[in-house]
């Protein structure tokens, strides 16, 4: 079967003046639809640039990434627009909401990109999204009047408003309180219960541990791969030590 | 301090193209404030000016040469009072030929080399050669015909034989006006060529100018000639503060149109300044918070921004001002031939001062006002929303455009503008300045054109003159009566009259079909034929304390015996004489000054006439004795420079609304980058980005063209009225084409788009990852 995403020997460098950094160095990976993968690494690991490759908001050095079947590194700067807004949900760290739209105008917006003519059904699917979140009541309110968790629901209803085959999740709960946090990864959780395939990086291990696969990088190299179930006992384990 | 100084070095280095863009904006207006001050200051006291720079006599006498010798010219010369006088000057009253019009003018004779006494200014061209047949006009025959150095004049000798003489020159005299003088207007040849012309001395006019120790005392001057000399050696006099009344009251209009653009450039330099300094320190309230956490007080946030842009506008304005200077002769020296008076150029210490101050100033104001609110305001509010908060309510356009069902791009964009109105409000505010700039320099020149088109708005309600010298009045009216395409006429004498106090002015005895001339009467209305109404000019009213409806007793080419009581009944525009005339019925007139024959004939002509048909009708009957003068040939060419000058000056505040677009579109686009990052993010492509941009700047360039075109004709409306007011003009009749408003609005909306276009560029490839990168 044909994976959902499929990377192969992706490099990233990036030259600023006469420094050179090699953010990616060959990463070859595979999600299948409806997978729930985390990857974990350090600060400065490649975690986000390998989140940017695949959600086509950048161009690979060299090596070559597939998503839903499409060559995303052969792409105009359009098609790639076009096939984001269709295929692939973003959700950030911070949230970035676009401040002097609503919350409903925020949740609405990609669709409204992708194919603004039927706009009671984009209004009905907005609804039922921020009901399942929690947050039908703030609809009219600007992303500055809400809180943390509240916007970084804002940005996950907004994220999964085209049903985009892909959900790329870059550290959800970085800026946010561990009980905000609790109830974003329980959310993102129920939203691959449903079969939503969802690729998130994070340097949280309570964070890492929801997914069914959890990749270490390392200096730009995956260096570990494990199941979720073995990577939630060794950090069961490593709380209960403490 | 260190901090302060490493953060505003840190802010202009690295972020070259606002920096700029700053200069680029303080260097313009200081261009454009070079240049209004510089307006100003040529349009102060030009008479004056040109004056004293030509060294101009105070009274010019011409005498009576029966009565003088010439050694009678050093007793001149050596009266108490008199500090120069010129040498005795010859001249010769003729007429020339110039294409097909016959012109009466003074022939002179002026040495080889300039006198030092009133001078004349060459304003093109050069003097005549010592032994060179050629002639210096003067600008008062150009202004009539439109002569162009390089053309010919004919003068007929006194043999009677045709010489061609080459035009080399235009030159101004600063004794010469109409203003209650029997002079024609001077073309100047060398001694050598007049002697040539007129070998017989004795048909020579005689006259010289005197410089006078007390420049009011002229009067006394020509008493004390007279009774040194001869009673009535003296045949007439030009007085310098005749000419001067005459000079300013000529040039008016100029002082109003170049006055008031004088004025608008400075507020225009203000605001331009005020609003894109204000609009940057704006977009900069995040980065006013970050500061704040880290310590910075308000006073060093105030110093920083202070420092950092009179930094820049230290480099802007000299550079500006330089331009200034460099640019200034362009429309200057048309202001100044517009005006009758020497260019002065504007490098001066003041001007240099005053820009520089005035640049610094309002800098200095503009930071301080932004600065001191951004150092007030809450960290917390600042580093999260800004400025200041969005609207909470989508705005009016986004609804409008959402519910048209048309792209959400489209309606973005529209939101973006309403967001934050007060950074809206400065961006609009710049480019709304733009538009009432153009639309200042769009109804000057319609305004100007409209009294080009319509002369009898300047009292000048007819389409040609005939003036006659020797058929007879008779005659003339019979030929006038069936000449072709000549609809109506009447005929005019001019009369000498003096009130009782003894003021002297001079009088229009007319006669004719009035009712078919569009007399424009400011108040009351046109006298009654055969009656003792009289309508007046504002000069003659102010002079003589009068209003319509009160009497005015003259008595006529000094038959002081007979005193004729006057009922002013109306006010009209008097063109000439500094307003200081009066019209009266011909008949009545002839009843107490004697006999009257009128010399000039004022003509109203068919629609699209056959001129050429007239002129040949005319002198095939009286040969080149009637000459035809049509009267926008009389419209001076002052309205010509004075368009071009305008003309440049809009033009350098148009440049600096454009500049303005692409500075607020860069900034807004700057502000919105991250925005933009998150919504390509989204999915949006570059293409709808552009849009997205492209309509912003749309609706604001509608926005400005429809906020911009009636505030710029109310404020020119004004302003010129004012100003004529406080001239003592009266009404302007400001015009703007509603073709220019129609073409204006689809322009600036394009303008808009122009201006933004590399800014949406920009951001329609923004890279995703750096903005991310940079959150």
């Amino acid at each position: 079967m044909t994976p959902l995403v499929k990377t192969n020997g992706l490099q990233k460098i990036y030259q600023t003046g006469a420094v050179t950094c090699e953010a990616l160095k060959g990463v070859s990976i595979d999600i299948a639809g409806g997978e729930f993968v985390t990857v974990m690494g350090h600060s400065g690991s490649g975690k986000s640039t390998l989140l940017h490759l695949i959600g086509g908001l950048d161009r690979p050095t060299s090596g070559s990434v597939e998503v839903n079947g499409q060559a995303l590194h052969t792409m105009s700067e359009t098609a790639l627009a076009r096939f984001r807004r269709q295929n692939i949900g973003f959700v950030f760290q911070f949230f970035n909401l676009i401040d002097n739209l609503t919350v409903q105008a925020n949740v609405e917006l990609p669709a409204l990109l992708a194919n603004g003519r039927d706009r009671r059904a984009i209004r009905e699917r907005s609804r039922t999204l921020l009901e399942r979140l929690g947050i039908a009541e703030q609809t009219e309110k600007h992303p500055w009047e809400l809180s943390g968790g509240q916007q970084q629901r804002v940005a996950i209803a907004r994220a999964l408003i085209n049903r985009p085959t892909l959900l790329l999740v870059d550290e959800p709960t970085g800026n946010l309180d561990s009980t905000s946090s609790q109830m974003v990864l329980d959310i993102l959780s129920e939203c691959h219960e449903r079969g939503q395939a969802i690729l998130m990086v994070t340097h949280d291990p309570r964070a890492a541990v929801r997914g069914e696969h959890v990749l270490f990088l390392h200096d730009g190299k995956i260096v570990e791969a494990m199941p979720g179930q073995q990577a939630r006992a060794i950090a069961q384990r490593l709380a209960e030590l403490g | 301090m260190r901090a302060i100084l490493q953060k505003a070095k840190a802010d202009i280095l690295s972020r070259p193209l606002i920096s700029i863009l700053i200069i680029i904006t303080v260097a313009t207006s200081s261009t454009l404030l070079t240049l209004a001050l510089a307006t100003l200051m040529n349009l102060s006291a030009p008479y004056d000016r040109a004056f004293d720079q030509l060294n101009g006599a105070h009274v010019w006498l011409h005498f009576d040469r029966e009565k003088l010798v010439k050694r009678d010219v050093e007793r001149i010369r050596a009266l108490p009072g008199v500090v120069q006088a010129t040498d005795l000057r010859y001249s010769v009253p003729t007429r020339v030929s110039l294409r097909d019009n016959q012109v009466a003018v003074s022939l002179r004779a002026i040495p080889p080399m300039p006198a030092e006494v009133n001078r004349l200014l060459i304003e093109e061209g050069r003097r005549p050669g010592q032994h060179q047949d050629e002639v210096l006009a003067s600008t008062d025959i150009d202004d009539l015909f439109k002569l162009s150095v390089g053309e010919t004049i004919r003068v007929t000798r006194a043999d009677g034989k045709e010489v061609t003489l080459p035009v080399i020159g235009l030159a101004y005299n600063p004794m010469w006006d109409t203003y209650r003088s029997d002079q024609p207007p001077y073309a100047y040849v060398s001694e050598e060529t007049l002697r040539e012309l007129y070998p017989d001395e004795s048909i020579w006019n005689w006259s010289m100018g005197l410089r006078l120790a007390d420049p009011q005392s002229v009067d006394q001057v020509v008493k004390r000639v007279e009774s040194t000399l001869h009673a009535e050696i003296v045949e007439s006099y030009t007085d310098w503060r005749d000419v001067k009344q005459a000079a300013v009251f000529g040039a008016q209009i100029n002082f109003i149109f170049l006055g008031a653009f004088g004025l608008f450039a400075i507020l225009a330099t203000v605001l331009v300044i005020g609003s894109s300094i204000g609009s940057i320190v704006l977009s900069q309230y995040k980065q006013i918070g970050i500061l704040k956490t880290l310590g910075f007080t308000g006073r060093q946030i105030l110093w920083l921004y202070l420092g950092e842009y009179l930094a820049l506008s230290l480099i802007g304005s000299p550079v500006g001002l330089a331009l200034g200077v460099v640019l200034s002769p362009l429309p200057l020296k048309s202001v100044a031939v517009s005006l009758n008076t020497t260019f002065q150029p504007p490098f001066s210490l003041p001007l240099v001062a005053l820009v520089l101050s005035i640049v610094a100033g309002v800098v200095i104001l503009a930071t301080l006002g932004a600065a001191y609110r951004g150092a007030r305001i809450n960290i917390v509010r600042s580093l999260t929303l800004g400025a200041e908060a969005p609207r909470e309510k989508p705005s009016w356009g986004f609804q409008l455009i959402s519910k048209l069902g048309l792209p959400i791009v489209l309606a973005m964009g529209v939101n973006d503008l309403f967001a934050k109105p007060f950074r809206s409000l400065l961006t609009g505010l710049n480019l709304t300045l733009g538009v009432i700039g153009i639309v200042f320099g769009l109804t000057l020149n319609q305004t100007l054109s409209t009294y080009r088109a319509r002369p009898a708005l300047l009292g000048l309600v007819h389409d040609a003159t005939v003036s006659r010298s020797e058929a007879s009045d008779k005659e003339t009216r019979h030929l006038l009566e069936r000449a072709p395409d000549v609809e109506a006429f009447y005929s005019e004498a001019i009369i000498k009259g003096e009130t009782p106090q003894g003021d002297s002015f001079h009088i229009r005895a007319v006669e004719g079909d009035l009712t078919a001339f569009p007399f424009k009467i400011q108040e009351g209305r046109l006298f009654q034929p055969h009656s003792h109404e009289a309508v007046a000019g504002r000069g003659l009213l102010d002079w003589q304390g009068l209003s319509v409806g009160d009497d005015l007793r003259v008595t006529f080419d000094e038959r002081e015996t007979r005193l004729a009581t006057w009922r002013i009944v109306g006010e009209y525009p008097e063109p000439t004489n500094a307003g200081q005339m009066m019209m009266v019925s011909l008949p009545t007139a002839a009843r107490w000054a004697g006999e009257v024959k009128p010399t000039t004939y004022f003509l109203k002509l068919a629609e699209d006439p056959n001129v050429a048909a007239l002129k040949t009708y005319l002198k095939r009957n009286t040969g080149d004795d009637l000459n035809v003068v049509l009267t926008k040939q009389a419209i001076p060419d002052d309205v010509f420079y004075l368009q071009i000058a305008i003309f440049v000056l809009a033009s350098i505040l148009i440049g600096i609304a454009l500049i303005n677009v692409f500075n607020t579109s860069l900034l807004a686009m700057q502000e919105r980058i991250r925005d933009i990052g998150i919504l390509k993010t989204l999915g949006m492509t570059p293409g709808q980005v552009a849009m997205m941009g492209n309509a912003s700047s749309a609706v604001l360039g509608l926005i400005a063209a429809t906020l911009g075109i009636p505030l710029g004709f109310l404020m020119t409306r004004n302003l010129l009225a004012r100003l004529s007011q406080s001239y003592g003009f009266g009404d302007v009749h400001v015009a703007l084409s509603t073709v220019y408003v129609g073409l204006l609005i689809p322009l600036m909306v394009l303008v808009s788009i122009a201006g933004s276009a590399i800014p949406v560029r920009r951001a329609a490839k923004l890279s995703i990852v750096r903005v991310l990168r940079e959150e």
